[in-house]
């Protein structure tokens, strides 16, 4: 690990730029904020192998103060002990999800994976609850009383529900989704 | 089984019906936890045939992907040349699309600055700024229209002279002398400026100037008057079909989904997350809106429930209040409009002094104007309170009637004008007898309408800068730097979307109806709306905090353009009356010896060869115009019902989906019988043996 560089080969920029939305731009950007945020000047990190853990991450003022930031590292993370960490392909797997050129189909199958916080593959009621706090942020003030919740969480099941199994699946929220114009530019990340 | 609609992304991932599935599951540590991951081969058997799907469009992390290329890669020589090609060519353009792409966002205006605001402030706002861009580049494009077609012509033939009629007996029409006379006072220019007169009335800048200049030559003609109505026409047209086409992003979504919307509440759940929001602030700004528009919606539903819950006499006395509302409404905007209309009339009576005295009489108009857009609707959204409404219909039903105060003011101002020109609509009395319009007091007439409009803008644009200087950073540093209950009550200000999206809709109107008396006012109403986006911006992120009750953004975007019909509408009404009713000045303009603006398109016309000539009547004639109107009823017919047949669609495939989850749940049901049947006949040891079986159980669980 300590013998590899950490300059990007032009093969590996290249075969990046195909696999992923990024450009070759964003793609060295990526690489040198991936860098900074290892903090070791001495060990350059590996590419491929090294991952670098959640709580360094989130430090990223991109995603600092995003509620999701959690659950988006734990979506993108390859590791087998689900702790949420990112190699630096991982890195570009996320910023691809949440660049300007990506499509909605992987926007919101991402923001679907994002959104399902038991990770049981559909939006149940605690998943919804859990999001809509989320949402409106966790401080007691400023979260919706349990009446309003069950009010809201009722709509939200009867507007996108449609076979009626009390989850939201992911052809639902697609449907939801495809039918408004903002998403696809609010679901950006841009470093 | 069923299989979902391939042509989505995703659909890899539902493929729980096949076996591959059961051996690609590595580590059966992931039960109950669902695997996103589909197993590379699966791709070969859909891309088998046809082009390969682009890889980035697969979301699998990145060694898969790098796997299912190497697999893609080794397809390779089994393609026949044309579809390599094909490949090749297709890529190539995707990567000049992407180019393409990267260039024109570099090139548009205030990206950086936008993607800001809608981040701190919010997509009500944001929309605004993109309304306000929109009118810059509006402008602009409409200036370089009318430099190329108007003003350079001009510019460049003046020194050839104006045509001169004999016009006998109609000496006192044509005097008209607008250069000052004597020693200037210095300051008189500073005033001129303002108002448009003195040194600046003789100018490009107004219709006066320009001459009826018709360069004929062997090789090359150009007629100015014609170039002047074309353009002008031309630039109403050139607005309205910008307007429509952006317009309709936003219309064609609500169009296309049957006209109802899924549903508030999902949409803001599922959507209005911006994770480009940055920084603390932020966040906490963003997560309070949400949390304000959650409740607002949740607290309207609930209203709304009561509401249809009324008792019939407690919904007359609603309705008899909301009645009597609407009335106090309207008495408020009459008397508005008959203050602007005493003002301009004083001001037009004693539009001949001089000096500041002078200056102030001039500005009068514009100042009871800007005081009536002000107060009535502040006192509006007080009364739309009074009528409880729902909040949103509240909104838009204060926004409709301020809207309707404020274009209709500017008529109110046109109108006392057009009394003044046409003495009263007598054009055969009085002062018009002679010319047909009251020479005494307004030898170049356009050029007055010309100046009262340049006024109107220059005006809105300093008031403008002055309340940012004088009232807003004050109020900010006094609210910040007094800690009393009076500054907290009053607070920093809010940015309040509506009321400035109706300044714009005003300015824009007032350009649009002044462009044919003064020709450049496209290009200085571009400069005042760049100063306004700097002074906004300034004002948004030092002055303001945010404003609680947000906006959707499409919808308020759609609204703003609708508004700003209403503005365009105005305006052709009142450039159709100038163009074929009233005459023209004989003393100036390039239409001097027509009897109306019009009548030099007729004029040209037998200048035409014989084959044109023949042309553009049998265009004009029934022959031609009635099934034209005939086949576009039945393009119009054609586009209903396909938009009708859309929405059945949709609806059906919606049925549809609902009796797909309900068939699913029987076949679920089933397996979970035959799960148990299969059980009891074998031994348990804990651990199922064959696929079969392995199959059931995923099939089971992942349900």
């Amino acid at each position: 690990m300590g013998t590899s560089t950490s300059q990007l080969s032009k093969e590996d920029v290249s075969e990046y730029q195909e696999l992923t939305f990024l450009t070759k731009q964003e793609i060295l950007l990526a690489h040198k904020r991936f860098v900074e945020l290892h903090e070791d000047k001495k060990n350059p990190p590996d590419t491929r192998h090294f991952r670098l853990t959640m709580d360094k991450i989130v430090k990223l003022p991109e995603l600092q103060c995003n509620p999701f930031r959690d659950r988006i590292c734990h979506v993108f993370s390859t590791s087998e002990q689900k702790d949420g960490s990112l190699t630096f392909e991982d890195f570009l797997d996320l910023l691809s999800a949440f660049s300007d050129s990506a499509t909605l189909e992987i926007k919101s199958h991402y923001a679907f994976r994002i959104f399902d916080f038991d990770g049981d593959g559909t939006l149940g009621c605690a998943d919804l609850e859990k999001l809509v706090n989320c949402l409106t942020g966790e401080t007691d003030d400023t979260r919706l009383t349990s009446e309003e919740m069950r009010q809201l969480i009722n709509n939200i099941l009867e507007e996108s529900d449609i076979d009626k199994d009390g989850t939201v699946n992911l052809s639902e929220f697609q449907h939801v989704i495809s039918r408004s114009p903002d998403f696809v530019s609010s679901f950006k990340i841009v470093l | 089984m069923y299989d979902h609609n391939e042509a989505n992304g995703y659909s890899d991932d539902q493929q729980l019906l096949r076996l591959r599935r059961a051996s690609s599951r590595g580590t059966n540590q992931n039960y109950p936890q669902f695997s996103w991951s589909s197993s590379p081969t699966d791709e070969d058997e859909e891309d088998s045939s046809g082009l390969r799907r682009d890889l980035k469009t697969i979301p699998m992390p990145m060694a898969l992907k790098r796997a299912v290329r190497q697999v893609q890669q080794m397809q390779v020589p089994v393609v026949s040349s044309i579809d390599s090609w094909k490949r090749k060519r297709t890529k190539f353009l995707h990567r000049l699309r992407d180019d393409g792409r990267e260039i024109l966002s570099f090139f548009t205006l205030w990206n950086r600055p936008l993607q800001k605001i809608g981040g701190n402030f919010g997509g009500g706002v944001q929309s605004y700024f993109l309304f306000l861009r929109f009118l810059v580049v509006l402008n602009f494009v409409s200036f370089l229209l009318i430099a190329g077609f108007v003003l350079t012509p001009s510019i460049i033939f003046r020194s050839v002279g104006s045509i001169l009629v004999n016009s006998t007996g109609l000496e006192n029409c044509t005097n008209y002398d607008p250069n000052p006379q004597g020693l200037v006072v210095f300051y008189t220019y500073f005033l001129d400026i303002l108002s448009g007169t003195g040194f600046m009335e003789y100018s490009y800048l107004f219709y006066g100037y320009y001459n009826n200049t018709v360069v004929e030559n062997s090789n090359f003609s150009y007629n100015i008057p014609l170039a002047y109505l074309f353009t002008v026409v031309f630039y109403f047209a050139f607005c309205l079909i910008c307007i429509i086409a952006r317009m309709g992003t936003a219309a064609r979504v609500a169009v296309a989904t049957g006209g109802n919307a899924v549903g508030n509440y999902s949409m803001i759940v599922f959507n209005s997350w911006d994770y480009g929001c940055q920084g603390e602030q932020a966040t906490k700004l963003k997560q309070k809106n949400i949390h304000y528009r959650l409740q607002v919606d949740l607290e309207e539903q609930r209203i709304n429930k009561q509401a249809a819950a009324l008792t019939p006499k407690q919904k007359i006395v609603l309705l008899s209040l909301r009645v009597f509302m609407w009335l106090v409404a309207f008495g408020l905007i009459i008397t508005a409009f008959f203050c602007i209309f005493l003002a301009t009339n004083f001001s037009q009576q004693r539009s001949g002094e001089g000096g500041i005295l002078g200056l102030v009489f001039e500005y009068l108009p514009s100042m009871v104007i800007t005081t009536g857009n002000f107060v009535v609707p502040l006192l509006c959204d007080q009364i739309a309170l009074i009528e409880r409404y729902a909040p949103s219909t509240t909104v838009i039903v204060a926004l409709l009637r301020a809207v309707f105060l404020r274009l209709v003011s500017l008529g109110v101002l046109l109108f006392s004008l057009w009394r003044q020109i046409t003495c009263e609509g007598h054009t055969k009395s009085g002062d018009c007898e002679l010319c047909q319009y009251n020479y005494k007091v307004y030898p170049c007439w356009e050029t007055r309408v010309g100046q009262e409009m340049y006024k109107l803008t220059l005006f809105d644009l300093l008031i403008n800068i002055a309340v940012l200087v004088l009232v807003e950073f004050p109020r900010r540093m006094v609210v910040d730097n007094w800690s009393s209950k009076l500054a907290q009550m009053v607070g920093r200000q809010e940015f309040v979307v509506p009321s400035n999206v109706l300044g714009l809709v005003y300015g824009q109107t007032v350009v649009w109806t002044g462009t044919l008396f003064c020709p450049l006012l496209p290009l200085m109403n571009a400069i005042k709306f760049v100063i306004l986006f700097y002074c906004r911006k300034i004002t948004l992120f030092y002055n303001c905090r945010p404003a609680l009750k947000t906006f959707r953004s499409t919808t308020s975007a759609f609204f703003f353009l609708v508004v700003l019909l209403f503005g365009w509408g105005l305006a052709t009404v009142v450039m159709i009356y100038s163009l074929a009713e009233i005459r023209p000045s004989m003393a100036c303009g390039p239409f001097r010896f027509f009897s109306n603006m019009w009548t030099v398109v007729p004029t040209s016309f037998y200048s035409l060869s014989e084959l044109s000539q023949e042309f553009l009547f049998f265009i004009g004639s029934q022959a031609f115009s009635i099934p034209l109107f005939v086949l576009s009823c039945v393009v119009m017919c054609y586009f209903i019902a396909l938009a009708s047949v859309y929405g059945k669609n949709v609806a059906l495939l919606r049925a549809q989906l609902k009796l797909e989850g309900r068939d699913k749940q029987f076949l679920v049901k089933q397996i979970a019988e035959l799960g148990r049947q299969l059980q009891m006949t074998k031994p348990n040891n804990g651990l199922l043996q064959s696929p079969a079986e392995r199959f059931y159980l995923q099939l089971t669980l992942a349900c």
